[in-house]
């Protein structure tokens, strides 16, 4: 136990000091690889919000690109056309992306299993070819440009500027962190084991005085909240947001790295979220090769561990009593 | 006023009419049980007592409540407890967090006190964890609390779905088959149990099929046949009654 807790400050430790052991390491690298490693926090913020709802209520959404682009176009607009500052865009990108989220939720979970995955999966669509096609609002395919870096003003008059890459990974780690932490205060005690008691047997957690919808909508507004905000970050760092960004594809990298990393454990995701970004980074170094050896990799994954990554780490788990 | 109160129920499916105007009572206190051959509709009338089936007509009252279309979980929460025909835990949580999770819905669901884990939260858990303790103990799972609840027997999780299920303190506890499918040793347990409950005052139906286990319990007994209440009475009674038999063996 003691152990572990060292371990996870360590982590934490060399996460927030990772900007230095770059320059230290590899100075010449240290635009490019801080670049990869604020790709790395936001994906893995928004693989946290993702897994809330298919790791822990075991709702198989294909909506959230959705509410990233909710929430990346809520910012954007605010901040391009009304110069809102930067945490009154977040705080609206956030709370729309929710709004969404509950306003769609509530349709969407009259649909079970499949039916809810193909539900969910159209209503991320229809966003896209909204994002696509209102032109007056998001430009279409010509993108938001000219985001600004996000700046906090201080009292006294002074601001803080995430201008700087470093700067803006801690921004991100930050965030990152306060991910985690909603992550586990919801997916641990009472109310993740309402949540999972709905994932596990549905009639049963009923039967126990849990309204399951309610749990299922908690999970998804929550997680369709904090991919708003991530949304926001995101565009923010790259000053530029087009239509392209959410599209299924991001729904397909958000699986990747829930299922190959461990559904349902914040390891298992925080780990996906770190292979998942960043390899496909080291592999651009043999070019031809890159997607073959990516696709590779997943396929040996998902063969020698269903689980996820996380069932390798966890600790070999009691033998199944016989039925 | 009885404490549950069924009032000319019916349902049907496509054109089968399961359940057929029944009329049942269950007074405080009582130990009644629902038998009937296969397809007699005791099953599906648990489901639409309990909110599981919309039901076609009639009404449903329970300590003065109409319960009549509520949701499951609505049922649950006003004390009207239940087990599963097929055994039913939940798989992933250990054996101790599936009692747990039977108790919290009913000690108030405010979200922020619960992700905070407030004080009164972490109380109200303390002696959650006591109290399921206390009856994995009773019912023999005590050495067994941490292990996830898929792991268990057969009739571990049989014994472990019937802790759950008092785990709310239940004015009225609905049992469906409780001795199906478990060895003999365990149906004496089961019946020791149930039997348990009844001195202390708990109000039991219970659907059955094992007819030692209903004759030797019951205080009344309400027979079901085609969907319609074919005879009710004490259990002595019902044994000898004719229309029973042939409804059991044929002419």
């Amino acid at each position: 136990m003691i152990a572990r807790r060292l371990a996870v400050r360590t982590l934490a430790g060399l996460a927030v000091a990772a900007p230095w052991i770059v320059a230290a390491v590899a100075p010449g690298q240290q635009r490019y690889i801080v670049h990869v490693l604020i790709f790395t926090a936001l994906f893995a913020a928004l693989a946290l919000s993702y897994d809330l709802v298919v790791g822990h209520v075991g709702s198989l959404s294909l909506a959230h690109p959705a509410f990233f682009g909710v929430g990346a176009y809520t910012a954007a607009i605010l901040a391009t056309r009304a110069q809102w500052p930067f945490l009154a865009d977040l705080a609206a990108a956030i709370l729309l992306a929710a709004l969404v989220a509950a306003v769609v939720g509530v349709p969407l979970f009259r649909l079970v299993e499949h039916a809810f995955a193909v539900g969910t999966l159209g209503f991320a669509l229809v966003a896209w070819i909204v994002a696509t096609n209102w032109v007056e609002v998001t430009r279409g395919p010509l993108c938001i440009t000219g985001i600004p870096k996000p700046a906090i003003g201080l009292p006294g008059g002074a601001t803080l500027s995430f201008s700087a890459l470093p700067a803006y990974y801690w921004l991100a780690l930050t965030a990152l962190g306060l991910v985690v932490a909603l992550y586990r205060g919801m997916t641990t005690f009472r109310l993740g084991r309402a949540l999972h008691a709905v994932r596990d047997n549905e009639p049963l957690a009923a039967a126990a005085g849990i309204d399951p919808l309610r749990y299922r909508m908690l999970a998804f507004v929550v997680g369709g909240a904090i991919a708003g905000g991530v949304g926001a970050l995101y565009a923010h760092y790259l000053a530029v947001f087009c239509p392209e960004e959410m599209t299924i594809g991001l729904s397909v990298n958000l699986l990747v790295i829930v299922f190959l990393g461990g559904v349902g454990s914040l390891r298992g995701v925080l780990l996906g979220a770190v292979l998942f970004t960043a390899l496909p980074e080291v592999l651009r170094l043999a070019p031809t090769w890159r997607l073959v050896i990516y696709g590779a990799l997943l396929l040996v994954i998902v063969v020698r561990s269903p689980e996820g990554l996380a069932g390798l780490i966890r600790a070999p788990r009691p033998a199944r009593q016989s039925a | 006023m009885p404490l549950l109160e069924v009032r000319g129920l019916v349902k049907r499916f496509l054109g089968v009419t399961a359940v057929d105007g029944v009329d049942l009572a269950v007074e405080r206190g009582e130990l009644v049980s629902l038998i009937g051959p296969n397809g007699s509709g005791k099953t599906t009338l648990f489901n639409c007592v309990t909110g599981y089936l919309p039901s076609d007509g009639g009404r449903v009252l329970f300590r003065g409540h109409d319960l009549t279309g509520a949701a499951p979980h609505r049922v649950a929460r006003l004390g009207l407890g239940r087990t599963f025909q097929q055994v039913s835990v939940f798989g992933r949580l250990s054996a101790l967090e599936n009692l747990l999770v039977f108790v919290q819905q009913h000690q108030g669901d405010a979200l922020l006190p619960r992700l905070l884990r407030t004080p009164g939260v972490r109380r109200l858990e303390a002696q959650a964890i006591e109290r399921a303790r206390g009856l994995l103990d009773l019912v023999g799972l005590g050495d067994r609390a941490g292990a996830p609840a898929g792991s268990l027997s057969y009739g571990q999780r049989k014994l472990l779905a019937f802790a759950a299920a008092l785990m709310p303190d239940p004015e009225l506890l609905l049992l469906d088959e409780p001795a199906a499918a478990v060895n003999p040793t365990m149906i004496n347990q089961m019946k020791d149990h149930i039997r348990a409950l009844h001195r202390q005052g708990k109000t039991v139906l219970l659907v059955e099929h094992n007819m030692d286990v209903v004759m030797d319990i019951s205080e009344r007994v309400v027979v079901l046949d085609h969907g319609q209440k074919l005879a009710e009475g004490p259990p002595d009674a019902i044994r000898r009654d004719p229309r029973v038999i042939e409804a059991y063996f044929g002419r």
